[in-house]
């Protein structure tokens, strides 16, 4: 299958980025689990405690027990790997985890973005398992918080 | 979410590996067979070699998990790792299987991209996420792709 020698224009709005937003997340952490030098980095732990969430669609509170697990790099991004579980005011679980990056050096502002996934049996959120997300995170006074858009 | 145009990459599919029904749902591999990429900070092409390790769960939702190697118009070598979903109402995905032209906005096809690179030029990929919009034409996948601000 012969390819273009350059890639082709899509074709305008067809394949534009747009996004809504899905909840604001706010984790709560314990101290840090300082392992140290490894061989990806220095790598510590947060352990969340707790938490909120908070959307059109959806609310309710981070359960204790979930875990950042990041790595910081030797060019000093922090690499983030977050696993916690979240229970909705109607009491359905959603499995939620993220990668992201955490550049507080970035030129201008800290680029601190994840992508979140979320998995659920609950029919009602459902529409969680179908979908892609970008969260922008700033560190607040209580611990961080997360801006999740859903990725239209 | 504040995005700006990374690149538009097309691939070229080599023939599918149908692993078949896997614990997880239907396990399909693409390898990729060629490719190229173009963008305002970066050109080049796709380096034959990589593939879509893809997923049908049980939900009717194609699991994407691709891995390329870009080499860009001036040498550098780019690992480019990318996670998406497609899915659609069945006619629309039936008429993508039967590798039919199908319009894009009919159904969801993103990703979210991560970059490595050891090259200083293009340092800042490793310090960036990224999405992408994706439109499966018959000849191969096109993304659009777009930085994360």
């Amino acid at each position: 299958m012969p390819l273009a020698a350059t890639a082709p224009s899509p074709e305008d709005g067809k394949t534009a980025m747009h996004s809504r937003p899905l909840m604001t997340l706010r984790l709560t952490t314990a101290p840090t689990q300082n392992i140290g030098a490894g061989p990806h980095g220095t790598r510590v732990t947060f352990p969340i405690t707790g938490g909120s969430f908070e959307g059109e669609r959806l609310r309710g509170k981070v359960l204790a027990g979930g875990d950042d697990w990041t790595v910081k790099r030797p060019d000093g991004v922090l690499e983030l790997d977050l696993r916690v579980t979240l229970e909705t005011d109607d009491g359905a679980l959603i499995h939620m985890t993220f990668e992201g990056l955490r550049d507080d050096g970035a030129p201008g502002s800290p680029y601190f973005r994840t992508t979140p996934h979320f998995e659920t049996a609950e029919a009602k959120y459902s529409f969680l398992n179908r979908l892609l997300a970008v969260g922008t995170g700033k560190i607040g006074a209580d611990g961080p918080v997360h801006v999740i858009e859903e990725i239209l | 979410m504040d995005s700006r145009p990374l690149m538009t990459m097309q691939v070229a599919v080599a023939g599918p590996q149908k692993i078949g029904a896997v614990p997880l749902g239907t396990r399909v591999t693409a390898p990729i067979a060629s490719g190229n990429f173009e963008g305002p900070r970066l050109r080049g092409k796709v380096l034959p070699g990589g593939g879509d390790w893809t997923l049908l769960r049980s939900d009717g939702v194609l699991e994407l998990d691709l891995r390329v190697t870009l080499e860009t118009d001036d040498g550098a070598l780019i690992h480019m790792a990318s996670f998406g979903l497609r899915h659609g109402p069945p006619e629309v995905m039936a008429a993508i299987a039967r590798r039919e032209p199908v319009d894009p906005s009919a159904y969801y096809f993103r990703t979210t991209l991560r970059f490595d690179t050891g090259h200083q030029k293009y340092a800042f990929l490793n310090r960036l996420l990224a999405v992408s919009s994706g439109d499966r034409r018959p000849d191969g996948p096109i993304y659009t792709i777009h930085e994360i601000l």
